[in-house]
């Protein structure tokens, strides 16, 4: 708990405090701040939903119930439809390619295209690329076809399923597994850290290795409140967030990597595509580009391109 | 401690006759105001969103809606009539039928007051008829209605999976085995005594009343196979399954067994068959009867939901003061171990469901043990199943129960009578309590077998 | 104390068939919408995207609007295992001071439903931290007509809203302050019956605000069954 005279800045989010990539990093920014900020500042972290979901959590902090959180970047579309760019499958190539883009001017803007909503990006965490999967074997773009699949609220998301003949599906998080499990929908998509912390793969045909998607969080807090720090205060709190997230992003290729085996010694199946079987997804995908492309901006489709091409290189 | 201060506030506005829902909120929100820094307009948030953000807990309006289309449309009867074919030539065959009944029903109907009225009201009649005391009827059904909310669908289940987020799905398979058990029991105590006490016996009306009697049932019984083969067999998820159930109970009451709606004979006169008059389709959506069910139904899950949301509130405040945690500390330390701990949860729950509705105690004792029960190694599952079993153990037990009130209602005798009628019948339950708190594999092997084993993602 | 008790006047009936038929027709179309959806999905692989969200806010709708009428028809359940054991005056009494803490407690909860829903409908938030002392002044991030659902499409009907609340741009969902708008309304009502309610105690119309049991009113048709001894 904090002490008197500490000033008290809740996080909120929705996964657990030592598994889940984000809550490895809240945890770590939370001892940080409460080790180094000792009597100045103090970090209350609420996991798991216990406060807010992450549709409750942006309204709870314009109205300054809650001071941080890192909702997933899908959630800013409301916002900005820039974030879309992150939903467009195949966009980026790897998460070195999410990450140079996260960093460059055009990431730093999105960082900021919210201010005038009154809420402010901080900094952007991984947790990774995503993956599909089924009931069935999940080979060429076809297999899909027909196939109920549960997404996250997004309309790109939805939109690659329709592209794919394949029907969205709405559902809450923790009806996942059971659904999955006895076929009210037939698949899922997400990032190895979430199959595995989901048990997924135990409720799947098996896991078919895409990297499609990119589901990563960005840390946000109201602008009202971030200005009304004192200079000093609000530096070493960035500096802090800061330097967590650069080795809490450095570290996600290692997680993501362990999360993958996990899910493998589980015995699950993992599919991977030879590279004319991952071209077919792309091909089957890439028309949903243009139907966002007003969204997320034409030049920043080629600044993402870039990227990958350069990190390919 | 704060917290003591504040649960002795929520007990004292109870007990001058505020409402439930009414001392939770106005408890808590004084203290998150005094406490914390936490705006009103963020309890209007907790309140909209208990609702609006509980995705689970839409099951509930929908069970409800479904068992009133059953208990107006005529099912309760033809399940009675079907149960005395099997069982009520038994020695007590009569109470044994009562208790089969209340079994069958309560795997249509997600509640245990429900019950004890569709059932026992007809019941306690029949059994006083053919030479039972009234006190004994009631304290069958009292106790068998009880099993309205462990054997699925439960709307106290899916209560504890919305606070635990656990799934419901498995928590209405946990309480199939343990259902299944307790009524078993019931039925084997009834007849101990009726072989003593020289109870009457019915007489055997051959299977062609169980075919007939059966036949007549089944529509109303193939509930129990939408509801747990929809869910099991992947058709839909339990909230979609509360819903298909409650559209399918109104087409039997209004269009098969034609007991309300446009078809149903007024003043003694016979139902009309649907083929004689098929605008019936149409007209059973705006028939009074229709709006009169929806009605009663959305009325009980407003009264409900006003509690539950207003424990939403006390949850929050919880979270907010960081109570679980420091509780869990404290027991931790102290080394409890899980039979203590499970000692201390069943001896909360006992003296809690004195006071408040299930439902709400369930959602603001669940996340106070939920955590110690993970770190304790106790299956959430099994937990699960526990409180229910204690929740119906609550609504039975002197001085006040739900099951009592509603028993001395549809009985029309004294509350004190039916406590004591209830007594004997009580020291089976609580053997039952017993045996489910510490043979955990009674809950959790059925769910465990159809749906792998449970994870913990917390 | 009975929750069958009616309104006499005609205006009051109206009102009582109005609340009524409300709380069906919303249940009724929760009940249809997750029906069909199971439907589309199971027979025809598809399914109305919105319609989760669609229910979720009829859920609350449901709840919002329906408290008062409970109110009305004393429905809302409680513990009366004390206040049957005291005198009557000690139990209208206490009744009266019940009633007073229903009272606060539905301003307070109208002051935070305001406050809530009234910056999605670009509307100040009242400043005070238990009672209202008056508005706030609006600020740049006051205004949040902006803020829209997760998954019901904007209705074309309704775009004439647009250049009254949302500077003209065009909502792609319904905005927030829709849906919410029941929170105030629902706590207003609250605070009118809970008032009615004392009134009703303090001129000793009715001498509680509970019911005990959830089950009363089906506990008093069937009552009749067992009760000629
Ligand atoms: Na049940
Ligand atoms: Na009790």
């Amino acid at each position: 708990a904090c002490d008197d005279g500490e000033m008290v800045i809740k996080f909120s989010h929705v996964t657990n405090t030592d598994k889940h990539p984000k809550g490895i990093a809240a945890s770590l920014l939370q001892q940080r701040i409460n080790d180094e900020m000792d009597g100045t500042a103090c970090m209350e972290v609420y996991p798991n939903s216990t406060l807010y979901n992450d549709d409750q959590v942006l309204e709870a902090m314009l109205n300054g119930d809650v001071q941080m959180a890192a909702p997933s970047l899908s959630k800013f579309e409301q916002f900005t439809k820039v974030f879309r760019i992150f939903d467009l499958p195949f966009m980026f190539v790897n998460m070195d390619a999410v990450d140079t883009f996260q960093n460059s001017e055009t990431g730093k803007a999105m960082k900021e295209s919210m201010t005038r909503r009154g809420l402010l990006g901080l900094q952007f965490w991984h947790n990774g690329l995503t993956q599909f999967s089924a009931n069935k074997p999940l080979i060429s773009p076809e297999d899909a076809k027909g196939l109920k699949f549960r997404v996250q609220p997004s309309e790109v998301l939805k939109a690659n399923m329709e592209q794919l003949g394949a029907s969205p599906q709405p559902m809450a998080f923790s009806e996942v597994y059971g659904a999955l499990q006895t076929g009210v929908v037939d698949g899922q998509e997400n990032t190895w850290s979430n199959i595995y912390g989901q048990k997924f793969f135990e409720v799947q045909d098996g896991i078919t290795e895409t990297n499609h998607g990119v589901l990563d969080y960005m840390v946000v807090t109201s602008t009202d409140w971030w200005d009304s720090l004192d200079d000093d205060v609000r530096t070493q709190i960035a500096t802090i967030l800061e330097e967590v997230t650069t080795e809490r992003n450095a570290a996600i290729a290692e997680v993501d990597a362990d999360n993958r085996q996990a899910v493998l010694d589980a015995g699950a199946e993992i599919r991977e595509l030879t590279p004319e079987q991952r071209q077919a997804w792309v091909d089957a995908l890439k028309p949903v580009w243009e139907k966002f492309t007003d969204d997320v901006g034409q030049e920043n489709i080629d600044a993402a391109q870039a990227i990958n091409a350069d990190v390919q290189g | 401690m704060d917290v003591v201060l504040l649960f002795v506030c929520i007990i004292g506005l109870m007990l001058i006759g505020v409402p439930i829902a009414v001392s939770l909120g106005l408890s808590s929100v004084i203290f998150l105001l005094v406490l914390s820094d936490t705006s009103l307009s963020s309890v209007a948030q907790s309140f909209y969103q208990a609702m609006a953000g509980h995705y689970t807990l839409l099951a509930i309006p929908f069970f409800i809606l479904a068992s009133s289309f059953m208990s107006t449309g005529g099912v309760a009867r033809r399940i009675i009539r079907v149960s005395i074919a099997l069982v009520g030539h038994m020695h007590g065959g009569l109470a044994i039928a009562g208790v089969f009944a209340c079994m069958l029903f309560a795997a249509l109907s997600g509640s245990s007051p429900a019950t004890v009225v569709a059932i026992g009201s007809i019941v306690i009649a029949g059994m006083r008829q053919v030479g039972y005391t009234k006190d004994f009827a009631a304290g069958v059904i009292a106790n068998a209605g009880t099993l309205g909310i462990l054997i699925p669908p439960s709307i106290v289940m899916v209560v504890y999976a919305s606070a635990t987020d656990v799934s419901v799905g498995r928590m209405f398979l946990a309480g199939v085995i343990p259902g299944l058990l307790a009524g078993t029991m019931l039925m084997i105590a009834i007849y101990i005594m009726a072989r003593v006490k020289k109870l009457p016996k019915g007489d055997w009306l051959g299977w062609g009343e169980v075919f007939v009697a059966g036949r007549d049932a089944l529509w109303g019984l193939f509930l129990i196979v939408i509801i747990l083969g929809g869910i099991y067999g992947g058709i839909f998820t339990p909230t979609e399954a509360a819903a298909v159930a409650a559209v399918y109970a109104f087409l039997i009451a209004n269009f098969v067994y034609c007991d309300m709606g446009p078809l149903a004979g007024r003043n003694g006169e016979r139902n009309t068959p649907l083929w004689r008059k098929p605008i019936a389709l149409v007209t059973a959506f705006f028939h009074r009867d229709t709006r009169d069910t929806l009605f009663e139904a959305g009325k009980l899950t407003i009264t409900l939901m006003f509690i539950i949301a207003n424990a939403m509130i006390l949850k929050h405040v919880l979270t907010d003061e960081q109570i679980p945690q420091q509780i869990a500390a404290v027991m931790l330390d102290a080394g409890f171990g899980p039979i203590v701990f499970l000692i201390i949860v069943n001896v909360i729950l006992l003296i809690g469901g004195q006071f408040m509705e299930p439902s709400g105690l369930l959602v603001i004792v669940a996340p106070l043990v939920f955590p110690i029960a993970i770190e304790l190694g106790i299956d959430p599952i099994h937990l699960g199943i526990i409180m229910v079993v204690n929740m119906e153990i609550g609504m039975i037990t002197p001085p006040v129960g739900l099951n009592l009130f509603v028993t001395s209602g549809v009985a029309g005798m004294p509350m004190m009578s039916v406590v004591r009628a209830a007594l004997p019948f009580l020291a089976v339950l609580f053997v039952f309590l017993i045996m489910v708190t510490y043979i955990p594999i009674l809950s959790t092997w059925l769910p465990t077998t159809f749906m792998g084993p449970e994870i913990i993602t917390n | 104390m009975s929750s069958h008790s009616q309104s006499q006047s005609a205006l009051g009936r109206m009102v009582n068939e109005i609340e009524e038929t409300a709380i069906a027709v919303i249940l009724g179309i929760m009940t249809l919408i997750t029906f069909v959806n199971v439907v589309l999905r199971y027979g025809f692989n598809t399914g109305l995207i919105w319609g989760l969200e669609a229910v979720t806010i009829l859920f609350a709708w449901l709840v919002l609007f329906g408290i008062s009428y409970a109110v009305k028809t004393t429905a809302h359940l409680g513990v009366d295992a004390l206040t049957n054991l005291v005198p009557l005056t000690v139990r209208r009494a206490l009744a009266i001071i019940a009633a007073v803490l229903c009272i606060v407690y539905a301003a307070l909860l109208m002051k935070g439903a305001w406050d809530y829903w009234a910056n999605f409908a670009n509307l100040p938030q009242t400043t005070g931290r238990w009672f209202p002392t008056g508005f706030e002044e609006m600020s740049r991030t006051s205004y949040r007509s902006w803020y829209e659902v997760v998954d019901i499409p904007m209705p074309d009907w309704l775009r004439f809203i647009e250049p009254m609340i949302n500077e003209g741009e065009p909502y792609e969902k319904l905005p927030r302050f829709i849906p919410y708008v029941m929170l105030p309304f629902g706590a207003l009502l609250l605070l009118v019956r809970f008032v009615q309610a004392g009134v009703r105690v303090w001129t000793g119309a009715q001498d509680s605000l509970i019911v005990s049991h959830e089950a009363e009113d089906a506990v008093q048709d069937v009552a009749h069954m067992n009760r000629e001894d």
